[in-house]
C-alpha cells in the first residue's frame, strides 16, 4: 500500500508539471494583453511597461522562469488584478471561505442524497421513491445562479433567517451558499446510490443474507449499502469538480471573500499568474481527491487490486 | 408500474411553487417604498445630524492597488480620492480647488512654468507633506522601472520631459518638477495646459512620501498599514486581495472639521442583484440599479440619478487587414449613424436616466468662462433620421457598386452591452436594406488586442475622461493616435487639435472654437464615429445619506463633505 | 418406500423417453437483447409518458417558433417588458397581461396600448418570449445532444479499453486521464471558448474536451469490477475472443451505467451552457438557449418572472424526462432483471 501510495504521489507531481505546461501555454494564446490601459500607450512605452513585467522574454525562456520558480512554491505576483500581490498571499487569504462553504456543501449535499438515494432503492416505485427522486431532479434542475438567488431573496430579505450575503457573520454567512452548493453532490449522489442499491438489492448474496434471516435493515446497511458506496465515491471526482465550479457562482452571489469569484475576472483581463497560481492549487486539490477516490476504492471494494494487476 | 400522473402532478407543482412564490414575493417588496418615503418626510423635518457617522458602502471590483504610481482603475482612484489628496481637489461643484496647494500657483507668461506653495498639510503618521513627495511619486509614476501605465500616459506630452523619461530615453530626475524648497513645487510644462488645474486632482499626480516608500519595498502598498495617508480619511482592514476595508476619518486631516463621518464600511458585492437585496436589507446605504433594475425603480423615491461624462459611441474602421471596408465610403458611415433610434435606447433599452449622445464631448461637462456648455457650440449633430439615412445609404451602395454589405460589429461582453448591440443589430438592419450586422461580444482585453490590430468593422466602444477638458475626447482621433485604430485621417481635423493643443493654449475663446469644429468634422461631416447615449447612472440612496458628491472625472466620488442625518 | 410406490394406481405415469432434440428447444421465443429491453421498457410507464413528453418539446421547439406570429429575433421596442396573455385564459386570472411596475398590478397592454397578445410575454427589447424559448430549446438540445454523443463515445471506447486490459496499457491511459481531470474543466472551457471564436461550436468543443473523461472513469470502474467475475471467466475459459467478452458480457453490464451517465450529461452540459452565460461567456447574441433566457431572467426574478419562469420550467421538464427515461432504460437494460 505504502509503495503504492508513493508511487502515485511521484504520477502526481509528473501530473501536475504536465498540467501547468498545457496551461502555461494554453493561456498564452488568450488574446488580449495584461496591460490594462495599454490601449492609452505608445508603442514605446507598451514596451518598456511589458519588460517591466517580463512579458516581452521569448515563451522558452517565460516557461522555464515560470516552471523553475512554481519548483521552488513561488506562483508569481499578479499583473494587474492585485497588482503586485504575491499570488501565493491571495490564495492563502481566500482559500478559508471557499474551503468551509465548499466542505459544508459537499458534506450536506452527499449526507442528505445518500438518505434519499437509500430510501427511494428501499421503498422503490412508491411515493416515496418519486419524491426523492423528485428532489434530487430539482436539485440539478435549476441552475446554481437561479438557486442561490432564490435562496438569497426568500431566507435572507423575506424571512431574514440568514444575512442576505456578504461574510461577517460566521458560520450564519455560510449556511445559504452551502445549501446552493449542496444541491450538485445531493442530486448526484442520490441517483447513483438509488441506482446501485437497486442493483445490489437483486443480487444473489442479499438474497442469502434474507434467507440466513438477516434483518431489513442489516441487509440495507451492512450488505446493500456498502457495495452501493462504491460508484458514490467515482463520482467524488465529478462532484468536486461541480462543487468548484459552483462555488464561482455562488460566492459572487453572496459576495464571499472566495478563490473562485475572482477567477473568471483573472482569465478575462489575462492575469497570467493568477490564472496559473488558481489554476495549480484547484489541480492539486482534485488530484489528491481523485488519489483517494482510488486508495478508498480499493479499501471498499477488496476485488479491485491497487495493483491494477493484469486481468487474471 | 409507476404512478405517472402523482408524479407528473407532483413535479409541476413543486417546480410552479417556487416560482409562484417569487411573484408574490415581488409584491412585497414593492410595498417597502412607501414606508420609506414616510420616514424620509421625518427626517427632513428633524434635519439634524446623528450621533452615529457611519456610512455603508459597495465597490463593485476589488482595489486592484492602492499605490498611486500604478493605479489605473475606478475603484482604487476613488478610494484614493477620498483617503488622499494632492495640489488641487475637485470641489462640491466640481471645480478643481487648491488641496495640499495653498492658494492659485504663480503662472509663467508662456503658461509653462506652475510655482506652488505648499499648505500646511501632514501625512497621517504626523510629518509633513512636502514639495519633495510631489516630485518623488511623479519621478516614480513615469520611470519605466515601475511599470506604471498611467503615469506615462497622463504625463507625456504634458510634464516636460516625460515622454522622453517613459520610453527609457533619458533619467527620471529630468522630469520637469522640482522642490524649490519644503513647502514650494515647481512644475514645468511641455506646453501650455489649459485644464492643468484638474490635472493635479488626478490620483496618478497624487504625492508618496519617499522615506516610507522606500522603507516598506515590496511590501508598500500591499495593504492598508503599509501607506499613509494625508486625505480626509485613511484606510483600515484593508488585507491588500479583500473583498471588505474601512474608511475612518483621519485626525490629522489639514481641514478634518469638515470631515463629519466618522467610518466608511465597504464591501465589495459584484453581483447587481445581491447589491439591491443588501439595500432593502438595510444593511447599505446606496446601491447602483443596473439595466435590469433601472426600469423597476424608476419612480421609487429613494432613486438619485446622475449624468456620467462618459460617452459611447460607433468606431467605423475604415481599413481592415490592409484593405479598405465598405465603411471607407462617407455615405455609409453617414447612413449608418443616422439609422438607429437613440431615443428609444435610452428610455426602454437603458432606462437608466442616460442621454441619446448626438456629439462626442459629454453634456454637463465643460463650460467656458461664462458658464457656457461645450454643447451648446455645436448642438446635436447626425440625429436619428430613417428617411435621410435610407438616402445616404442607397447613395453609398451605389458607389460602391454593391447591393449588400455584411458588418461585424465589436462589443462588450456585460449584460448590457449585449442587450445594446442586440437593438443596435435589429435597429440597423431594419432601417438599412441589404445591411447584415454579425455581432461578436468579447471581454474587454480581447476586445482592446482587436481594437489594437484593426481587426473589426464596426466597434461599439466607450470613453470617460481623464481631464476637464473636451480635449480628453478629441484627441483620441487625431491620425494615428492610440485611440484612433480605424483608419480615420482628416489633416483639417488634426490641424484644428494641434493648434487648439499649441499656438490657441492661451486664447481660450479661439480654442474652444477650434475644438468645436473639430468635433463637427469628426462626426457631421466625415461621420467617422457615431454618438450613441452619455452614460447616465441611477442609484438607490437612502433618504438619510447627505452631500455625497459625484465627480466627472478622476475619483467618481468624495465622502469629504457627506454626513448621516435622520437615520437614528 | 417402494411399497407405497407400488401401491399407486396404475396409469398415474406415463413413460417418457428422453428426447435430445426436446432438451434443446427454447420455450419462449427467441427475442434479441434489444427487443427484450424494448419490451421491458414498455411497460415502464413513466418512461413512456417521458418519452413522449420528450418527444412533444423536441417537435415544439421546431413547430413554436412558426405557429408564433413573431419572429424570435423580431424587436418591437414599444413593446418591451409585457407579461404574458393568451385570449380565453384571461377570465381565469392567468396569462391576462397583468403586471407589476414600480411595485402596482397594472394590466401592461391596456397601459402600454398594446393590441396583440404576447403569450408567453416579451423581453427587454421587445422579443417574443415564446418563438424564443421554443428556438432556444432546440439549441440547448443540440448542444447537449452533440456533446453528450461526443462525450459517450470517447469516454466509453477509452474506459473500455483501459479497464479490459489493465496493465500497462491501463496505467498509460490513466496518466493521460488524470492530467486531464486534474485540470478543472471549467479553466479549460472558459481558456477554450476565449481562444476560438465564440459560438455553438466553440461551446461544443470547450464542452467535450475534458467533458469524456468523467464517462471513462465510470466505465473503466464497472469494467473493473465485472471483469474478474465468473461469468467473465467462465466466457474466457470458452475460450471467447476479447471483443466478444467486452461487447456481449461486459457491455450490457455497463449499460445500464453508461446510460445513467449519460443522462447526466446531458442536463450537465445544458447547464455549463448556462453557466458560461451567467459568466458571460455564452451564445452570441441575438441566439437564444435556455441558458441565456434563464440567465436574462433570473435577476428580474422578483419584477417580471415570466422571463425566467417559462425556459426554467421547460428546463425542469427536460431534466425530469431524461431521468425517468434514464431510469426506465436502466431497468430494461439490466440483465439481472430479465423474467
Amino acid at each position: 500500500m505504502a509503495r503504492y501510495i508513493g508511487k502515485r504521489l511521484i504520477y502526481m507531481i509528473l501530473t501536475l508539471a504536465l498540467i501547468a505546461t498545457f496551461t502555461f501555454f494554453l493561456m498564452k494564446i488568450l488574446p488580449g494583453s495584461p496591460i490594462a490601459s495599454a490601449g492609452k500607450l505608445s508603442p514605446e512605452q507598451r514596451a518598456v511597461v511589458e519588460e517591466a513585467y517580463g512579458l516581452n522574454d521569448p515563451l522558452p525562456v517565460q516557461y522555464f522562469n515560470y516552471m523553475f520558480n512554481l519548483a521552488q512554491g513561488d506562483l508569481g505576483i499578479s499583473i494587474n488584478q492585485f497588482k503586485g500581490a504575491p499570488v501565493t498571499d491571495l490564495i492563502l487569504s481566500r482559500m478559508g471561505p471557499s474551503a468551509q462553504i465548499g466542505f459544508q456543501g459537499m458534506v450536506l449535499g452527499t449526507i442528505i442524497g445518500i438518505l434519499l438515494g437509500m430510501i427511494a432503492a428501499l421503498r422503490q416505485n412508491t411515493w416515496v421513491d418519486y419524491s426523492s427522486t423528485l428532489i434530487a431532479i430539482i436539485g440539478i434542475s435549476i441552475p446554481s445562479f437561479v438557486f442561490a438567488s432564490m435562496l438569497q431573496y426568500f431566507f435572507g430579505l423575506k424571512l431574514e433567517w440568514f444575512p442576505v450575503a456578504l461574510w461577517k457573520d460566521g458560520f450564519m454567512s455560510s449556511v445559504l451558499p452551502s445549501i446552493a452548493l449542496a444541491m450538485f453532490p445531493l442530486a448526484t449522489a442520490a441517483r447513483f446510490i438509488r441506482t446501485e442499491m437497486i442493483e445490489v438489492l437483486g443480487s444473489d448474496y442479499i438474497t442469502l443474507a434474507k434467507a440466513k434471516g438477516a434483518s431489513g435493515s442489516e441487509i440495507a446497511f451492512k450488505h446493500a449499502f456498502r457495495n452501493a458506496l462504491i460508484p458514490l465515491i467515482t463520482v467524488l471526482g465529478p462532484m468536486t469538480v461541480g462543487i468548484l465550479t459552483g462555488s464561482l457562482v455562488v460566492e459572487q452571489i453572496f459576495a464571499i471573500p472566495g478563490i473562485g469569484e475572482q477567477f473568471v475576472k483573472s482569465i478575462m483581463v489575462n492575469d497570467f499568474s493568477i490564472i496559473m497560481g488558481t489554476t495549480i492549487f484547484f489541480s492539486v486539490f482534485l488530484i489528491v481527491v481523485i488519489l483517494i477516490v482510488d486508495i478508498l476504492y480499493g479499501i471498499i471494494d477488496p476485488r479491485i487490486r491497487l495493483s491494477g494487476g493484469k486481468s487474471s | 408500474m409507476r404512478n405517472s400522473k402523482v408524479f407528473w402532478l407532483l413535479s409541476l407543482v413543486l417546480v410552479l411553487s417556487a416560482f409562484l412564490a417569487a411573484c408574490g414575493g415581488g409584491e412585497d417588496t414593492s410595498t417597502e417604498p412607501s414606508d420609506s418615503e414616510g420616514d424620509k418626510e421625518k427626517e427632513s423635518a428633524s434635519g439634524e445630524m446623528d450621533s452615529v457617522q457611519e456610512l455603508n458602502l459597495m465597490e463593485s471590483a476589488e482595489i486592484p492597488t492602492m499605490d498611486s504610481a500604478l493605479a489605473e482603475d475606478a475603484v482604487a482612484f476613488n478610494i484614493m480620492n477620498n483617503v488622499n489628496e494632492g495640489l488641487y481637489r475637485l470641489n462640491q461643484e466640481n471645480v478643481a480647488e487648491p488641496a495640499v496647494a495653498e492658494g492659485e500657483p504663480e503662472i509663467s507668461e508662456d503658461g509653462l512654468t506652475y510655482t506652488f506653495k505648499l499648505r500646511d498639510a501632514k501625512w497621517s503618521d504626523g510629518s509633513p507633506v512636502t514639495a519633495q513627495d510631489f516630485v518623488f511619486s511623479w519621478q516614480r509614476a513615469v520611470d519605466p522601472a515601475t511599470g506604471s501605465p498611467y503615469g506615462p500616459y497622463m504625463m507625456a506630452g504634458t510634464i516636460k520631459n516625460a515622454a522622453a523619461i517613459s520610453e527609457g530615453k533619458m533619467d527620471k530626475a529630468e522630469l520637469g518638477v522640482e522642490a524649490k524648497d519644503e513647502k514650494t513645487l515647481v512644475v514645468t510644462l511641455e506646453r501650455p495646459v489649459p485644464y492643468f488645474m484638474s490635472l493635479m486632482a488626478f490620483g496618478t499626480f497624487l504625492p508618496q512620501k519617499e522615506a516610507f516608500v522606500t522603507e516598506k519595498g515590496d511590501a508598500y502598498a500591499s495593504n492598508s498599514e503599509n501607506l499613509l495617508y494625508n486625505g480626509p480619511f485613511t484606510l483600515t482592514n484593508w488585507d491588500g486581495t479583500g473583498l471588505t476595508w474601512t474608511m475612518e476619518k483621519n485626525p490629522e486631516y489639514w481641514d478634518a472639521e469638515t470631515v463629519k463621518l466618522d467610518k466608511i464600511n465597504v464591501d465589495v458585492v459584484k453581483e447587481s442583484g445581491t447589491g439591491v437585496n443588501l439595500y432593502t436589507s438595510g444593511e447599505k446605504d446606496r446601491a447602483g440599479l443596473s439595466g435590469e433594475y433601472a426600469m423597476q425603480y424608476a419612480d421609487d423615491p429613494e432613486v438619485v440619478r446622475e449624468l456620467e461624462p462618459t460617452v459611447f459611441y460607433l468606431k467605423f474602421n475604415q481599413e481592415r487587414n490592409g484593405k479598405e471596408t465598405p465603411l471607407a465610403n462617407v455615405n455609409i458611415r453617414k447612413a449608418i449613424s443616422m439609422a438607429y433610434n437613440k431615443q428609444d435606447l435610452v428610455d426602454v433599452v437603458l432606462a437608466n436616466g442616460s442621454l441619446p449622445a448626438d456629439f462626442l464631448v459629454p453634456t454637463e461637462f465643460t463650460f467656458d468662462e461664462s458658464k457656457k456648455d461645450f454643447r451648446e457650440v455645436n448642438g446635436k449633430m447626425n440625429e436619428f433620421n430613417a428617411e435621410e439615412a435610407k438616402k445616404l445609404w442607397e447613395t453609398g451602395l451605389k458607389e460602391l457598386g454593391v447591393t449588400e454589405v455584411t458588418l461585424e460589429m465589436l462589443g462588450g461582453d456585460s449584460e448590457l452591452a449585449k442587450k445594446m448591440d442586440e437593438y443596435m443589430k435589429s435597429q440597423l438592419e431594419g432601417n438599412l436594406e441589404g445591411l447584415t450586422i454579425n455581432l461578436k461580444a468579447v471581454p474587454f482585453a480581447v476586445r482592446l488586442e482587436l481594437d489594437e490590430k484593426q481587426d473589426y468593422d464596426i466597434q461599439n466602444s466607450g470613453w470617460g475622461p481623464d481631464y476637464q477638458d473636451p480635449m480628453t475626447f478629441l484627441d483620441l482621433f487625431v491620425t494615428g493616435s492610440a485611440q484612433n485604430k480605424m483608419g480615420y485621417s482628416n489633416p483639417e481635423f488634426d490641424k484644428l487639435i494641434e493648434q487648439a493643443k499649441g499656438e490657441l493654449a492661451q486664447d481660450i475663446p479661439a480654442r474652444w472654437e477650434a475644438m468645436a469644429k473639430a468635433e463637427k468634422i469628426l462626426i457631421e461631416d466625415d461621420a467617422a464615429i457615431a454618438g450613441i447615449y452619455q452614460r447616465g447612472i441611477m442609484s438607490l440612496q437612502k433618504p438619510y445619506v447627505h452631500d455625497i458628491v459625484v465627480h466627472p472625472f478622476g475619483g467618481d466620488f468624495s465622502y469629504k463633505w457627506a454626513y448621516i442625518s435622520g437615520k437614528e | 418406500m417402494t411399497q407405497n410406490l407400488e401401491k399407486l394406481p396404475k396409469g398415474s405415469f406415463e413413460r417418457i423417453t428422453v428426447d435430445t432434440k426436446q432438451a434443446e428447444r427454447i420455450s419462449k421465443p427467441s427475442v434479441s437483447f434489444w427487443q427484450d429491453a424494448w419490451h421491458r421498457l414498455k411497460k415502464n410507464k413513466g418512461a413512456i409518458a417521458s418519452l413522449i413528453l420528450f418527444l412533444l418539446i423536441v417537435i415544439m421547439s421546431f413547430v413554436g417558433p412558426m405557429i408564433s406570429p413573431y419572429e424570435p429575433n423580431a424587436q418591437t421596442i414599444t413593446h418591451a417588458n409585457l407579461p404574458p396573455k393568451i385570449p380565453g385564459l384571461e377570465k381565469l386570472g392567468i396569462f391576462d397581461g397583468v403586471g407589476t411596475l414600480g411595485g402596482k398590478e397594472v394590466n401592461l397592454y391596456e397601459m402600454k396600448k398594446v393590441e396583440v397578445n404576447y403569450w408567453f410575454g416579451t423581453d427587454g427589447l421587445g422579443r417574443d418570449m415564446f418563438s424564443r424559448l421554443w428556438v432556444g430549446t432546440q439549441v440547448s438540445l443540440f448542444i447537449a445532444f452533440v456533446a453528450a454523443a461526443i462525450d459517450m463515445l470517447i469516454g466509453v471506447i477509452y474506459g473500455g479499453i483501459s479497464g479490459y486490459f489493465g496493465g500497462r496499457v491501463d496505467d498509460l491511459m490513466q496518466r493521460i486521464v488524470e492530467i486531464l481531470t486534474g485540470i478543472p474543466n471549467l479553466v479549460v472551457v472558459i481558456l477554450f471558448i476565449l481562444i476560438m471564436d465564440p459560438g455553438i461550436i466553440a461551446i461544443i468543443i470547450a464542452l467535450t474536451i475534458t467533458g469524456w473523461t468523467g464517462m471513462s472513469r465510470v466505465v473503466r470502474g464497472q469494467v473493473l469490477k465485472y471483469k474478474n467475475q465468473e461469468f467473465v471467466l467462465a466466457a474466457r475459459t470458452l475460450g471467447a475472443s476479447d471483443s466478444r467478452i467486452i461487447w456481449k458480457h461486459l457491455m450490457p453490464n455497463v449499460l445500464g451505467i453508461i446510460i445513467i451517465n449519460t443522462m447526466f450529461t446531458i442536463p450537465s452540459a445544458i447547464f455549463f451552457e448556462a453557466f458560461l452565460s451567467f459568466i458571460g461567456l455564452g451564445l452570441q447574441a441575438p441566439d437564444a438557449s435556455l441558458g441565456t433566457l434563464i440567465n436574462d431572467g433570473y435577476k428580474l426574478l422578483q419584477y417580471q418572472p415570466h422571463i425566467l419562469a417559462f425556459p426554467a420550467i421547460l428546463l425542469s421538464l427536460i431534466m425530469i424526462c431524461f431521468n425517468l427515461i434514464g431510469d426506465g432504460l436502466r431497468d430494461a437494460l439490466d440483465p439481472k432483471m430479465k423474467d
